[in-house]
């Protein structure tokens, strides 16, 4: 997959903006805060429709822009897959709401169609790897599941809208919990309601399940060739409600025991869930609150059967992530059947200088890369003939000449 | 900063669906403007429309104001035994102009939702039921809309209504007529496949 064309208006810091995209590497050279990153973001949007940089999406939109309501941000990016070239559209509104508030909408057409956002996430495919997303492995479990559900959507058709569903029953769900701790009421409503928690949550966890086990497997064998040998890396999946039947007495089993759950089928973990959210009723009613299912479920890391979130170190995490990210990309290539354009930000100056060759050469099989760096200094020379570089100046992006300046003498 | 009324009838205007404070105003400032009676009319219209409108003690569709039973109950012609379930009175026009139902209606008035707080004793479920104990219906086709809060309470509705033995449908989810397959999402698609039929032999 290959961004052909990017065009922005009033996103961030770039008011108007529209570019060719070459093939292969695009290098995006400047200062701090020139919107390097908020270009890799917009690509990135595409993919997803969900900004990595903030939780306050009104700020996507320039702030001059945003004075105004509603206020308008465009991205369209125009592509090239498999199937042929296309075109999105996604449209951020910002709008007063039915109180003093405002809001961000967003709207999004596919080659001129407007579509629902749950229905096209993953049509674009990108993996994007920036050093603060260590926090994937050393952060609060809501890291991981925002990792795993932003992978998931983009090459699993149905992902996102079972996940919304999902969440949209539990906020229902939960309403009624706290009801019902508050007053007795119909308990004959729950039922319903675990019915479909239920029906969804064992589709995610089916496919979190598979999704896991293949990536892991990905993930392991390139960690053991970034360590040449030294770690066997795993990623262990610990569902908030545990589909295996485990004797009692195991129930806290040591972290490093593998378990196998990929024989179970979407209907067993139903039918188990279900069962267990009726024994734990009584507890959810006093609480108020869903206490089991996909939106508690955790991932931990393991180098050689250390947990990497409480033990690593600053450099195994580092590498552990760079393996999770390569993992990523190769697994989308597998699902989808063509690369993710990869997105790399401010990545190499945190690695030593064999990691950097060893990333460098993996991405090279990329069928696009766009990395961000404040200069050209720590790319070796023949990736640099490779790519293109760009400056990225004040919200403008201008053409930079090559080589001769940036490299160094001698 | 406005005069009371004004500012008034805009607060109330802007409570109604699908407007904005400034769709209310522009609404406040032509009915102050108007000149051949408009808001007399409206205001006489909105005062009837409370005191003129009534529920249909049997099926909750809307009657005149002092009937008991709505056009549809009273009609001897339309069958009894079967009873079509739907959220709002405005489902029941929907169904009525597609021309193809003969039976009676229950409306609910409402879908069960505890984020709006809204639970089975806030919707027409007991009357309903009621309404099957009492017996001579056949039938009941859920027809509550198809969205998770739809589902639920067509959920709950089964739940309820099956201890009592009466045949229980719904309404088949699959594509709209005219469309084309291949614009259909794949939420349709997927339960159009999934609700797939035998063609029956000619």
């Amino acid at each position: 997959m290959r961004l052909l064309h990017l065009s922005l208006t009033n996103f961030r810091n770039f008011t108007r903006l529209a570019l060719e995209l070459p093939p292969r590497g695009v290098l995006l050279i400047g200062a701090n805060a020139q919107g390097k990153t908020n270009f890799l973001e917009a690509v990135y949007l595409l993919a997803t429709f969900s900004s990595f940089q903030t939780h306050v999406e009104r700020q996507l939109i320039h702030f001059l822009e945003a004075r105004k309501s509603p206020a308008v941000g465009r991205l369209i990016g125009e592509y090239q897959r498999r199937d042929g070239t296309h075109r999105l559209e996604l449209r951020l509104i910002l709008e007063a709401t039915a109180g003093d508030g405002m809001r961000l909408r967003k709207e999004a057409l596919l080659d001129g169609v407007k579509r629902p956002l749950s229905q096209i996430v993953g049509h674009f495919n990108a993996v994007l790897f920036a050093p603060h997303m260590t926090q994937i492995i050393e952060g609060g479990p809501e890291e991981r599941r925002r990792f795993l559900n932003l992978t998931l959507a983009q090459a699993i058709p149905g992902y996102a809208t079972v996940l919304s569903e999902y969440v949209h029953i539990l906020e229902q769900r939960n309403a009624l919990l706290k009801q019902l701790a508050a007053q007795a009421g119909h308990v004959a409503q729950l039922d319903v309601w675990d019915q479909e928690l239920t029906a969804r949550g064992a589709q995610l966890m089916y496919w979190r399940i598979q999704a896991l086990q293949e990536m892991e497997r990905l993930a392991a064998r390139v960690h053991l060739e970034l360590t040449r040998g030294a770690e066997v890396l795993r990623l262990m999946y610990r569902p908030a409600y545990e589909p295996l039947p485990l004797p009692v007495a195991q129930i806290s089993l040591p972290l490093s025991t593998p378990l196998d759950r990929s024989h179970l089928k979407v209907e067993e973990i139903r039918e188990g869930f279900l069962e267990r959210l009726r024994a734990m009723r009584r507890e959810e009613l006093t609480r108020g609150v869903t206490l089991i299912g996909p939106h508690r479920d955790e991932v931990r890391f393991l180098a050689n059967g250390i947990d990497l979130g409480d033990y690593g170190s600053r450099g195994q995490v580092r590498t552990a992530l760079l393996s999770l990210k390569l993992a990523e990309m190769e697994w989308m290539r597998l699902r989808n059947g063509e690369w993710p354009v990869l997105l790399l930000d401010e990545v190499l100056s945190e690695l030593d200088s064999q990691r950097r060759e060893d990333l460098l050469a993996r991405v090279s099989t990329c069928e696009q890369v766009i990395l961000t760096a404040t200069d050209a200094s720590a790319f070796p020379a023949p990736f640099l003939l490779q790519s293109t570089l760009w400056e990225v100046k004040m919200g403008q992006i201008y053409p930079k000449n090559h080589l001769a300046e940036e490299k160094e003498p001698g | 900063m406005l005069p009371r009324p004004l500012q008034n009838l805009i607060t109330a205007l802007e409570r109604l669906p699908g407007i904005g404070p400034k769709t209310a105003s522009r609404l406040a400032f032509y009915l102050l403007r108007e000149e051949n009676d408009l808001a007399e009319a409206l205001a006489q219209a909105l005062q009837e429309l409370k005191a003129g409108i009534g529920f249909c003690s049997e099926c909750f569709y809307l009657t005149e104001a002092g009937k008991r039973l709505c056009a549809i109950c009273e009609d001897e012609r339309r069958e009894a035994g079967l009873i079509c379930v739907v959220e709002e009175p405005l489902d029941v026009i929907a169904i009525e102009r597609s021309g193809a139902y003969r039976g009676r209606y229950h409306v609910l008035h409402g879908a069960l939702s505890p984020i709006e707080g809204i639970g089975p004793e806030d919707l027409k479920i007991a009357p309903l039921l009621e309404r099957v104990r009492r017996g001579g219906v056949r039938e009941v086709i859920i027809a509550t809309n198809p969205n998770l809060e739809g589902d639920a309470t067509a959920l709950y509705l089964s739940q309820q209504l099956r201890p009592l033995g009466v045949h229980l449908t719904r309404l088949a989810r699959g594509l709209p007529m005219g469309s084309d397959l291949e614009y259909a999402d794949p939420n349709t698609l997927m339960r159009a496949l999934a609700g797939r039929q035998e063609i029956e032999s000619g």
